[in-house]
């Protein structure tokens, strides 16, 4: 009793401390929409060290990556250009998931097969998503940058209602049929099931399906920069049928793949900045890691709602931005 | 089901290795510019550009402005490695390439088990990332 009260203590600690740190945040960045607050490089390396460090907590709780609540909260809430945020925000949801790939890949639980497959449209697409972004930067100017907003918005409202409303995720799903061209490419695996002590072999299904979808997760990711687990799980386990574990884990490794095709049309645009780039990196791992810590130790099921009301926050923000920039909204 | 542990393929574990130390040590480099870039000056103005960013200026403006040069469209860091940003830059490259190099590390290791259709997969996807980090896919 007294443990769990020190756990929900401490965790409280955290959460206050974090949204603190968020509002602190929040109304520096929009203050300094007029000036720079006076803000050194240093302090700045730092506040944004801190900011992201909270990000990777929340994110890691509430079960998404740090990529898809970094940009659009970045976006919403301060004044910087959104290809220079974009571009970060594919670089940091990248170097994550490539450090996050290892354990899986080395247990078997992510399916090689299926990776390679479905790597193929994510990263092609991936790249003309960012070379979109690239385009509409240098094309529309202002202009453009507004429409990036809107539609950010909008799809980031409509990832938190996939969060909230998105259906029940299937641990082990039944797949009762197997479609010829999945089955001539022969996707199943099988893997060594910790929690059973057994070996779980599982099929997939609807393949051409999943091409089709990755296509278009892959053109989101590039051209928004997010990091895209909260498209791709419910399509590895939802469409094609992979196990729950499985869906999670190839969902990790490749965002690292296609991240890392989208992350190059941005530094050869010069998007990346170190200033940025490299305190939200640092940032974003260390907060990952406490998060995971954290995770561990307590029940963390109402942090999911925080991430969906920062998600929608976020979005609304975006959607106000685009719509009075545009001159649609007063 | 069956009993005995499966074994991870080849081709995922060296994906994962090569993922995993390239992208570390990439960080790495990237820190430790980032310390010499605050500890003295840098290609780009830190403090320039940091209120550009602050003015929302897109990327050329900060070029512009805190660099005194055009948007340099390649890898301008790499002639740039006696600044601090410019290391920093070279370690967040490298980072960006650990996919790269893992992919062709996939591939041989799809090759040497024989992997059939997916030994052309993981070429294609090699190659596709190395287009991009190559700047063979660009707009301009």
């Amino acid at each position: 009793m007294i443990s769990s009260m020190e756990s929900f203590w401490k965790f409280g600690k955290h959460i206050g401390i974090s949204i603190v740190l968020l509002l602190l945040f929040s109304g520096t960045a929009l203050a300094a929409e007029d000036s720079t607050m006076g803000m050194s490089p240093e302090v700045f390396f730092v506040v944004f060290l801190l900011v992201t460090i909270v990000i990777g907590i929340i994110a890691v709780l509430g079960g998404v990556g740090g990529g898809v609540v970094f940009t659009p909260l970045m976006m919403g809430f301060t004044p910087f250009d959104s290809y220079i945020i974009r571009a970060t925000g594919l670089f940091v949801a990248m170097a994550g998931a490539l450090v996050a790939a290892r354990p899986f890949l080395r247990r078997g639980l992510a399916n090689v097969r299926i990776l390679f497959f479905a790597a193929v449209p994510y990263s092609i697409f991936a790249i003309i998503g960012a070379l979109l972004a690239g385009y509409v930067q240098e094309t529309m100017g202002e202009i453009g940058e507004l429409y990036v907003k809107l539609t950010l918005g909008i799809l980031v409202i409509g990832i938190a209602l996939l969060i909230l409303f998105g259906g029940k995720k299937v641990e082990y799903p039944d797949v009762k049929n197997v479609d010829s061209f999945t089955e001539r490419m022969a996707l199943a695996m099988s893997y060594w099931e910790e929690s059973l002590g057994k070996v779980v072999d599982y099929k997939v299904t609807k393949a051409p399906l999943g091409i089709l979808l990755f296509c278009g997760v892959g053109l989101i990711s590039g051209m928004f920069g997010l990091g895209a687990g909260w498209a791709m799980v419910p399509v590895f386990n939802l469409v094609m049928l992979a196990p729950l574990k499985v869906a999670a884990a190839c969902s990790k490794v490749l965002i690292g793949i296609g991240d890392t095709a989208a992350v190059w049309p941005y530094i050869m645009g010069g998007g990346i900045f170190p200033l940025f780039a490299v305190p939200s990196m640092i940032g974003l791992i260390i907060g990952t890691m406490i998060g995971a810590k954290i995770m561990i130790r307590v029940k963390a099921g109402f942090v999911r709602y925080i991430i969906i009301a920062v998600m929608f926050g976020s979005g609304i923000k975006l959607i106000q931005t685009g719509l009075s920039g545009l001159g649609w909204l007063r | 089901m069956s009993e005995e542990k499966p074994k991870p393929p080849l081709a995922g574990i060296i994906y994962g290795e090569f993922a995993y130390w390239i992208v570390l040590i990439g960080m790495v480099i990237a820190i430790i510019g980032a310390g010499m870039y605050f500890s003295g000056a840098g290609y780009v103005d830190k403090q320039c550009a940091l209120d550009n960013f602050w003015d929302g200026s897109d990327a050329a403006t900060v070029w512009k402005n805190c660099a005194n040069t055009e948007t340099p469209h390649g890898h301008w860091y790499i002639n740039k490695l006696s600044y601090g940003d410019g290391i920093a830059m070279a370690g967040i490259a490298l980072s960006c390439l650990a996919a790269v190099l893992g992919m062709w590390g996939a591939f041989i290791g799809m090759v040497r088990e024989k992997g059939g259709i997916y030994i052309a997969f993981s070429l294609v996807v090699a190659l596709v990332l190395t287009a991009s980090a190559l700047g063979l896919v660009k707009i301009h």
